[in-house]
């Protein structure tokens, strides 16, 4: 038959079907009255006569529905037939329907929300043209291998590169910039004319950057956000072509970027989302410093090169640089690259797949509880399956009713869910994970709809396979025989074996949430180095225009550092060149040697540097070892000094003090990026700061003072005891009494980056929690409705047992072991599935180990006494059967 | 009654489209047919035969009509369509061939072999 013709009878079927179906009745009972004819010809009474007929026939509707099954469209309307008896029957018992809808909706919702996460973050592809073409290539500079390119190096890369279309750079800082509103600190973006367009499309209005562009001697041009032109320019087209002031010179406005772009750079790159102003290098690159590496390098490959290919290009391209030039030997320049998508998620991929994992948890739990539920009923619904048979249905037709039902049940828990996962979302989002915030639109789009269909018919067809099965077979005899009130659970086995499945699986659960718990106060415990209370920060950027020189910045600083000083509630004022955990400006680091050391050793130890205004260990509560902190006269016309941590004391000169030691390093005394090498002496040993991360210690430190390394860009510190915006009050007020267009940014608390250290962590385990307390909830419920079926079940026998002379603590004793040893059990299997899974999660783990015997132990003792409690009132229901009454209803 | 068979699995839908071929039909003078050409030898549930025809139709090999049956009965009668009667002459020379086939093999003496 052809497609058409199957289709046509289908329909024909479905419209046409109560004709159908009388044509067919009435052919049957045609051939009866025939045969009756024949019967009653040959002598037989016309009455005995039909009676025989309708013996010899059989029975009528198995035949009829065999009659069906060969009608075109059957199966659609056995379908429609089913899923309009399943709605009947949960109509019927809405009780049972709501439980079921609201676990399932719960499950399947919690996967529909960590679901559109997953998918936006991990699996949609960045908002950038050809992005899986785009790799980030990191340099290496000593042990850093995740490092910046210097100038030459991107030029030397681009010119020998087969493998890549394009090589951009940037570097960011900050600036201010004087629109038609106020002044304004913004993130400055410095980038190769090529870097934007590898990014975006094209503009929203006028022009990127040309080719040459980004050369010594080519216009003072920029290129804006849509925010700031909205912000800084009221949206106004006009701008393009006309100039503005940015860090006191003239820049031309040439372009502005589409509202959604934003820069998509991995951790660790220093380069934020929110650069709001791009402007090119007027400097040649091939004409920098081949040892100060700071660009951000982002390629495209040509078509079919993969990142393999271009790796091995790259790295051969390296070896020979490292021939070519003693910098990059000594620098050991290597080269890695790496796709630009992988390495953005990279931080948080391992959290996401575990939070996935998680959420997997719990829709098996839930799956678990409604088989429970469904086997519950499928006592009493074998009696009508059994009658069913009877009247000849086949056992598949009466699976397939049953699935059916299932699926309705799935895919009404899976609109439920919707609805939770759109919530559950929103909750999500309002939190700001980090490493997602970057990513633009999470959302419950197409995918993720689909993701959630498929998944409750999936449901549909895991939680209702084993009832259905279950119900379709036993003995049709058996089962009418039994009055229909007594009829024993369907396999209690089975029952206690899903039972022990939830509890183990929510213990694994509960496992983790408890070493993420564990995990996130030993981050709340970690001593920094410092003493994040009480401490407020703010940023503020030079404008090149009016400070130029070392001693124009060192004076505004010195003398704001006064006036702050003077501010009621101030206990004490500082800046520094980087705030510890403030990813926000490129880091400054290079090699270090106590002074005199052979060649060999010189260029193996890496620090950070910081400059920084006398008083700033005291402000940042830093812990001073030895010597003294910078005073007044620590500057560029007296001996130059330095402060060093206990890590780089231990490292160059391991089992003395460094005190008047002299130590090879790099500044800057005559003005920005102006770098020397030098020797300066060692007044100080501070403790370790830790600067980039609350969990890893970083690399060794070495603070400067301000004078012998002058940036753009500082940060200061304020230790204070009034409350934060009172304090933020006059930090407007004392530096627009000092340059009214010098703006601030970032005023905040130094603990807000503190928050931020832990908000992957923080994040990650409300999340577990929320996920364990799910799970422990929806086992609880399944002990609870499995100890509270068995009991009713059992009350005859209870009765039986109470009349003989059992007392009733005995029988609540004989329930509370019957019904805890599947949860036992479960708690059991859990541990050890736990201790196998557990070591999975260890890199989201801190301060506590995967096997930690505290978290096992606790939770083993909370899921018992959850368990246990589940448990107790059916078992003291039970103890409470009344026999007569009980003995009496049978 | 003595020397009736049930009938091979799956020739059901042979005997069917053969007792028709001999003319239009409704279901029970397919029953009654089926009886008479088989000498009385093959018996056939009478409720199954329906299932049977349904699926016959549904494959094109019959078609049926309402018609008026001897007795004045409103009845469905069924005849084969061209594609009934090639699936029949295919059917019974396979089946004869069948026949044939093992009819020889169980005629084999030992001393044949």
């Amino acid at each position: 038959m052809s497609l058409y013709s199957n289709l046509q009878a289908m329909l024909a079927a479905l419209f046409r079907r109560s004709h159908a179906e009388n044509d067919m009745d009435e052919e049957l009972r045609a051939h009866i009255q025939n045969r009756a004819d024949d019967l009653s010809r040959s002598g037989l009474p016309r009455a005995e006569a039909e009676r025989r007929a309708r013996i010899e026939f059989g029975a009528p509707e198995k035949f009829k529905e065999e009659c069906r099954e060969q009608r075109g469209g059957f199966w659609l309307e056995t379908l429609w037939t089913d899923v309009r008896f399943g709605a009947r029957l949960l109509r019927k018992s809405p009780g049972f329907a709501a439980i079921a809808i609201v676990t399932l909706g719960l499950g399947i919702g919690a996967n529909t929300a960590i679901f559109s996460v997953v998918h936006a973050v991990l699996l949609r592809p960045l908002p950038y043209p050809n992005a899986n073409r785009l790799a980030i290539i990191w340099s290496q500079w000593g042990n850093e291998t995740r490092g910046p390119a210097s100038g030459p190096e991107l030029i030397e890369l681009r010119r020998r590169s087969r493998s890549f279309e394009e090589i951009g750079g940037i570097w960011t800082s900050l600036g201010t910039i004087m629109g038609t509103a106020e002044p304004e600190q913004v993130r400055l973006g410095f980038v190769t004319a090529n870097l934007l367009p590898l990014l975006a499309e094209k503009p929203e209005l006028g022009r990127f950057f040309a080719a040459g562009e980004d050369r010594r001697g080519a216009p003072a041009q920029m290129i804006l956000t849509d925010g700031l032109w909205r912000r800084q320019f009221g949206a106004n087209p006009e701008i393009i072509g006309k100039t503005a002031r940015l860090n006191g010179g003239e820049f031309t406005v040439i372009g502005v970027l589409p509202p959604d772009f934003r820069l998509l750079f991995p951790d660790g790159t220093n380069v934020m989302a929110d650069v709001q102003v791009y402007i090119t290098f007027l400097d040649d690159l091939e004409k920098r410093d081949r040892d100060t590496g700071f660009l951000r390098m982002i390629g495209r490959l040509h078509r079919g090169v993969t990142m393999q290919q271009a790796q091995s290009e790259s790295e051969m391209i390296a070896t020979q640089l490292r021939g070519e030039a003693k910098e990059y030997a000594e620098q050991s320049l290597h080269l890695t690259v790496a796709s630009l998508q992988g390495e953005d998620v990279r931080s948080a991929q391992p959290a996401l797949i575990s939070l996935f994992a998680a959420v997997g948890l719990v829709l098996l739990v839930s799956c678990a509880n409604i088989a429970n539920l469904l086997l519950a009923r499928a006592g009493n619904r074998s009696h009508e399956a059994a009658l069913r048979a009877a009247m000849g249905a086949h056992k598949g037709r009466i699976v397939r009713q049953l699935l059916t039902e299932n699926l309705l049940l799935g895919l009404l828990g899976g609109m439920a869910a919707l609805g939770i996962g759109w919530a559950a979302l929103k909750w999500i989002l309002a939190m700001q994970p980090p490493g997602i915030y970057r990513l633009i639109a999470v959302r419950l789009d197409a995918t993720v709809l689909a993701f959630t269909l498929l998944l409750s018919i999936f449901t549909g067809i895991l939680f209702g396979l084993a009832p259905a099965l279950s119900a379709a077979r036993g003995d049709l005899l058996e089962i009418l025989k039994e009055s229909g009130k007594t009829i024993t659970a369907a396999r209690p086995w089975l029952r206690q074996l899903l039972i022990v499945s939830e509890v183990s699986l929510g213990c694994v659960l509960l496992v983790g949430t408890g070493l993420m718990i564990r995990t996130f106060s030993s981050l709340l415990r970690v001593n920094p180095g410092f003493r994040p209370e009480n401490v407020a920060t703010f940023q503020i950027s030079f404008p090149w225009s009016h400070y130029g020189s070392a001693v124009s910045i060192n004076n505004f600083m010195r003398q704001l550092q006064t006036n702050l000083s003077a501010t009621p509630g101030t206990a004490s004022v500082s800046a520094v060149s980087h705030l510890p955990l403030d990813e926000g400006l490129g880091n400054w680091y290079s090699y270090y040697w106590p002074e005199g050391a052979p060649v060999q050793q010189q260029n193996t130890l890496m620090a950070d540097h910081r400059a920084v205004l006398p008083g700033y260990f005291r402000t940042m509560g830093a812990t001073l070892l030895e010597g003294r902190d910078f005073n007044d006269t620590d500057d560029a016309e007296h001996t130059h000094v330095a402060v060093v941590d206990d890590l780089l004391a231990a490292d160059a000169w391991p089992g003395q003090s460094p005190l008047g030691k002299k130590l090879s390093i790099e500044d800057s005394p005559s003005g920005p990026f102006q770098f020397i090498r030098e020797a300066v002496v060692v007044v100080g040993v501070v403790k370790h700061i830790q600067t980039h991360s609350l969990t890893s210690q970083g690399r060794a430190q070495v603070y400067v003072p301000e004078p012998l390394a002058p940036r753009p860009a500082t940060t200061f510190v304020v230790r204070t005891t009034v409350p934060f915006e009172t304090f933020a009050a006059y930090v407007r007020q004392e530096v627009r009494k000092l340059d009214k267009d010098m703006a601030i940014a970032n005023l905040r608390p130094e603990e807000d980056y503190v928050d931020i250290a832990r908000a992957q962590t923080r994040f990650v385990t409300i999340l577990a929690g929320a996920l364990g307390g799910l799970a422990l909830f929806l086992a609880c419920i399944g002990i609870y409705g499995v100890t509270s079926y068995s009991v009713a079940q059992r009350h005859r026998e209870i009765a039986i047992r109470l009349v003989v002379g059992a007392k009733f603590a005995d029988v609540r004793t004989m329930v509370l072991v019957q019904s805890g040893l599947p949860v036992a059990i479960g708690v059991f299997v859990g541990l050890l599935l736990a201790a196998a899974l557990t070591p999975l999660l260890s890199g989201l783990l801190f301060g506590v180990r995967p096997s930690d015997p505290i978290t096992f132990a606790a939770i083993s003792v909370i899921l018992g006494a959850v368990g246990i409690a589940a448990c107790y009132i059916p078992a003291r229901r039970a103890a409470k059967v009344d026999p007569i009454i009980a003995l009496r209803c049978e | 009654v003595a020397g009736q068979a049930q009938i091979l699995p799956g020739t059901l839908d042979l005997l069917i489209l053969k007792a028709v071929s001999l003319g239009p039909l409704h279901g029970y003078g397919v029953l009654l047919r089926i009886e008479q050409i088989s000498h009385g030898a093959l018996l056939v549930e009478q409720g199954a035969l329906y299932p049977a025809l349904f699926r016959l139709v549904r494959k094109g090999l019959l078609k049926a009509n309402w018609g008026t049956s001897e007795n004045n009965r409103r009845a469905k009668f069924y005849e084969l369509t061209s594609a009934g009667k090639k699936r029949l002459r295919e059917e019974s020379e396979d089946w004869n061939r069948l026949a044939a086939a093992i009819a020889s093999a169980l005629k084999t003496r030992p001393e044949e072999v």
